[in-house]
């Protein structure tokens, strides 16, 4: 159960099975994870999607899968999700098709559905027990329409809604721990920037049935606001800097599956993106910086004791 | 078999009671008696959300040709009344509609000549005297009314009403099916001497309708005509103390004056005097009986609600 | 071949067993919620094969119910008023899926202000969302539609999805003798739901419902979506004709009575219009030259049926259970529909009742008759008339009393 074939990056497809010519921007985090969880899903998997980015990944005529596809609503990618399973599952008990021909239905969507619109359904469809596998891209904003506030924007990030001095007020909302909260199969947070790490926990969610979900840190150049280049930096340094905890709950039990050791100063992500940018020019916001590493270092205390 | 009974007129009938009492369950008895007799039938009921104890009516049409008539029945040739004190509730729509030559059967223990001296249009009233009174058996009066209906009709005979019964009630316990089988034959018997004294179609007589009397619907600002309550508490306006077939009464020579039954109650209409003793607002009260179940000194008990006394106006 | 007293939603749920079903994405709303629980008893005591899910909301049972029909199942829903609404984003998706299923809509009024009884408001909100809808009059149609519905859905040159609509109240909890056909005959009528090439397996990648870009591939596959609607038309008369073959019943596309000879009109949607049905047999013994006119299929409408049965008449009352400003919406697409005549067009004059369930008496009809002549003399149409009476505003004045609503408003700059 616990056996992986994947101990180091060397373990890693590098035949990728999603197809290219899509239409995500340039380096992009979020197609980034995409393409490890695809190479490890493989094409037997039929992408339930909800308004966002990712919707833009199969445009008349072209589609980057081996598999297939439904585009339903924003609001709704787990009931649709349901409806597949339960007609697949309907198709195999009546014998009109093979378990040859039977899918892995696979929820995509972004953090703007997954934590606002489709938070009901998706609730719903854990509540359920429904076989199927979500994963969230988070970009921390609503992307697709150029990145304005979303339920998981982060403390201090400045947003096309929020350009106010200090940046967002608020806290970026703990889906993982709403997820958790439901006792689902698996739940993990992930990123492409940690592939092995993202490897592993696909691995360990196929073998498990029902509800099994992933969150997957998405940076995004365009709307974060730095050289597409630097994806995969910028998703280490929320790695490293403690923001953006690696974990897993497996029937409700939480562990961290890469703890940063010592951690780097939130600084040294933030600079990174022009979204931070107000908080070091024209002067530092001393306060706004203190808050953010306070809620990360708060964060980890609760873990450590 | 019928005496005035015209092979292709409609029957027109309106059962009225309260929730609980099976006024839905009457109606399709019937309906399904007549469906059996033959008949195109067309049977529902009319409630909004259901409640206990609240008025709710239901209607059967059968005639022998297809019905194109729906909803509410304006004319009815038989009007059922399971509950006799809602006669004199104007709510309730008892009456409306009803003329001379309406059969109107009540569940009661006065007589006809009462009726008929206290409510002014009603003439060809029939007395369906009740058998049980215990609360728990409230529903077997759908039956009796329903037998009883049947037997007024004069087209329906006793095996189509035992089929009838047996059909509504399939996949139920055989004894609940007895009890309503003997409810329905018993009241049908009593009904021997008026079998088909219901006429169809003799309530629909009126052959130059008049004008609807429709107006020019005035515009009026939203300040007046938006669905807006502007005062509280005018729920106090309505007299739910109607819906009460059983009325808790305290005595005080037992009641221990803990005030129990007051937290207990779910339309907050006890409240204790300055002595301690509950009192009642019957206005209100719905005659739930919680009270009843929960005074540990069993100080409060239930009584049936007075027979109307005459028309009140 | 069994006939039996059932309710509407009881016609609805036999319709759905009958056409054998696989799926049932549920939600319970008023006055709907018997036919889910019809269907769920049968599928608790295995008298059906029949997954039946319940969702968190109807957009999400809508969501299920196109999403398993696009995998190759034949799904069944239902739903009502707020719900049909509140799933509204779905309906317009899935009709541009092109997966087939039907939909039962038990029409409720809208709120606010919220009530449980029945008009049109709701199923008309659906009208312009690619959907085919069947209006029916009766428990017998709400199961025969039910049928049609499925062929006319699966059909090739159609495969849309379908909203078969009965009234709240007036056919929902009202018995009435149905015919349930046998189901070796409804075999014959409706075979297995082929999806052809609608499915997602493994062997056959399909994207389904991708975004396109720029007006030209967008325009085409709606007016594609729009063109199989209008082949509706010709199918329903087909399978119309099919049907009175197999189970001997009638259903054109128009329900008409008494209107060859007949110098006005009533038309009417719905099971209010077997009142209209009563009030002409009425009329017609006073001498009065009256007919009725019934569209069974709304959506997509029958415009050709309808110039031909309105052609040479005088005067058309139309009653609209619905409001919109403007007037009725049956009224202002019949005049759309009469308007490229070049024949003498039939005066049309527009009522509305029966909004949240008001009855229409049979006076009413009288009058509507009486209004209708009267606007054809004077040669033109009055306002939309709402069917309200003295009396039920005096009421109104009472209930306003007690809501403390001010008589008179305060005096406002114009």
């Amino acid at each position: 159960m616990n056996e992986t074939h994947f101990h180091s990056i060397k373990d890693l497809s590098t035949h990728h099975l999603l197809g290219a010519g899509t239409a995500m921007c340039a380096g992009c985090g979020g197609l980034e994870a995409l393409q490890v969880i695809y190479d490890i899903l493989g094409e037997k998997t039929v992408f339930i999607n909800a308004a966002g980015c990712m919707t833009l990944l199969s445009v008349y005529p072209y589609t980057p899968f081996r598999g297939s596809w439904l585009y339903t609503a924003m609001a709704s990618a787990p009931a649709g999700a349901q409806g597949v399973r339960d007609a697949l599952d309907i198709l195999l008990e009546k014998q009109l098709i093979g378990t040859d021909e039977d899918l892995q239905t696979v929820v995509l969507t972004g953090d703007g559905s997954a934590y606002g619109m489709g938070l009901s359904a998706t609730s719903a469809a854990i509540e359920r027990g429904l076989d199927f596998l979500y994963i969230c891209y988070d970009n921390e904003g609503y992307g697709n329409t150029g990145h304005q506030s979303s339920g998981a924007t982060p403390h201090g990030a400045r947003t096309a809604t929020c350009r106010t001095v200090h940046g967002f007020s608020g806290d970026k909302k703990d889906l993982f721990a709403i997820w958790a909260a439901h006792r689902p199969a698996y739940v993990a947070t992930v990123a492409g920037a940690e592939p092995v790490d993202l490897a592993r926990k696909v691995e360990k969610a196929c073998r498990l049935k029902g509800p099994r979900l992933l969150i997957a840190l998405a940076p995004c150049p365009t709307g974060w606001g730095y050289d597409p280049q630097e994806t995969v930096q910028v998703g280490k340094l929320a790695v490293a800097c403690g923001l953006w905890p690696l974990k897993e709950a497996v029937q409700g039990k939480i562990v961290h599956t890469k703890p940063p050791g010592k951690r780097l100063p939130v600084e040294t992500y933030l600079k990174t993106q022009d979204r931070f940018a107000h908080l070091f020019e024209p002067q530092r916001d001393e306060q706004t910086l203190h808050e953010i590493q306070e809620r990360v270092d708060i964060y980890w205390r609760e873990w450590e004791e | 078999m019928p005496k005035h009974h015209r092979s292709n007129a409609l029957f027109r009938i309106r059962f009225h009671g309260r929730g609980g009492q099976g006024v839905k369950t009457a109606s399709r008895i019937l309906g399904q008696a007549f469906f059996l007799a033959g008949y195109e039938v067309q049977d529902a009921p009319r409630y909004g959300a259901e409640r206990r104890g609240a008025t709710i009516f239901a209607y059967v049409r059968a005639s022998h040709d297809s019905i194109y008539e729906r909803g509410i029945i304006r004319r009815p040739d038989l009007v059922v009344v399971a509950d006799e004190t809602l006669v004199e509730i104007p709510a309730a729509g008892v009456l409306q509609g009803v003329t001379k030559t309406t059969v109107v059967l009540i569940h009661s223990k006065l007589t006809a000549e009462d009726w008929i001296k206290r409510y002014t249009p009603l003439e060809k009233v029939v007395i369906l005297h009740p058998v049980k009174t215990r609360r728990q058996e409230l529903h077997l009066d759908s039956a009796a009314c329903a037998g009883a209906a049947a037997c007024l009709a004069g087209v329906i005979t006793r095996d189509h009403l035992q089929r009838a019964i047996e059909e509504e009630f399939v996949g139920q316990k055989g004894s609940l099916v007895q009890a309503n089988l003997t409810q329905a034959l018993d009241a049908y018997n009593q009904m021997a001497l008026d079998s088909g004294l219901v006429i169809a179609g003799s309530g629909d007589q009126g052959t130059t309708p008049a004008s609807p009397d429709w107006i020019d619907l005035p515009f009026e600002a939203a300040d007046i005509s938006a669905p807006t309550i502007h005062a509280a508490l005018t729920s106090t306006q309505v007299t739910t103390g109607l819906w009460r077939t059983l009325r808790p009464v305290v005595d005080e020579n037992i009641c221990r004056r803990c005030g129990l039954c007051s937290s207990y109650c779910p339309e907050g209409v006890i409240s204790l005097d300055d002595q301690g003793i509950p009192v009642i607002d019957y206005v209100h009260c719905k005659g739930c009986l919680v009270c009843v179940v929960e005074c540990p000194a069993h100080a409060i008990h239930a009584h049936p609600e007075p027979v109307p006394e005459g028309e009140q106006t | 071949m069994t006939r039996t007293l059932l309710t509407g939603n009881g016609a609805a749920a036999w319709g759905m067993r009958l056409a054998r079903a696989d799926y049932l994405p549920a939600f319970p709303i008023t006055p709907q919620t018997e036919i889910i629980e019809t269907v769920a008893s049968w599928i608790n005591r295995n008298e059906i094969e029949c997954r039946m899910t319940t969702l968190e909301s109807e957009h999400s049972m809508l969501t299920a119910a196109g999403a398993a029909a696009a995998t190759g199942v034949r799904v069944f829903s239902a739903t009502s008023s707020q719900g049909l609404l509140y799933g509204m984003e779905m309906l317009y998706t899935v009709a541009g899926w092109r997966a087939p299923l039907v939909l039962v809509n038990v029409s409720r009024g809208l709120a606010a202000p919220i009530t449980l009884e029945p008009d049109h408001n709701d199923i008309l909100a659906a009208r312009d969302c690619g959907a085919l809808q069947i209006h029916c009059a009766t428990c017998q149609e709400v199961l025969d539609s039910i049928l049609l519905a499925y062929r006319l859905a699966e059909d090739w040159r159609v495969r849309l999805p379908v909203i078969v609509n009965l009234d709240g109240f007036y056919l929902s909890f009202t018995r009435e003798p149905v015919q349930i056909p046998e189901a070796a005959a409804v075999n014959r009528f409706l075979p297995p739901f082929d999806s052809g090439n609608l499915c997602f397996r493994a062997s056959a990648p399909t994207s389904q419902a991708v975004a396109v870009l720029g007006g030209g591939p967008y325009s085409y596959f709606r007016y594609q979506a729009y063109l199989a609607a209008m082949n509706a038309l010709g199918v329903f008369e087909e399978i119309g004709q099919e049907f009175r073959k197999q189970f001997g019943r009638s259903y054109d596309l128009l329900d008409t009575y008494h209107c060859d000879d007949a110098d006005i009109l009533f038309v009417m949607l719905g099971s209010f219009a077997t009142k209209a049905r009563e009030a002409v047999d009425h009329l017609r013994a006073s001498g009065q030259a009256v007919g009725l006119v019934r569209p069974r299929l709304l959506r997509p409408f029958p415009k050709m049926a309808l110039q031909r049965v309105l052609a040479g008449k005088q005067g058309v009352a139309v009653i609209d259970q619905n409001l919109s400003p403007g007037g009725g919406f049956l009224y202002t697409e019949l005049a759309t529909a009469l308007y490229d005549q070049s024949t003498a067009k039939p005066l049309l004059v527009n009522f509305i009742g029966g909004l949240g369930g008001r009855d229409i008496s049979r006076e009413e009809f009288f009058e509507i008759a009486a209004e209708t002549r009267r606007a054809v003399t004077a040669g033109t149409a009055p306002l939309p008339r709402l069917l309200f009476t003295a009396a039920e505003l005096r009421e109104v004045r009472k209930l306003q009393a007690i809501a403390g609503s001010r008589r008179e408003p305060p005096r406002r700059e114009p």
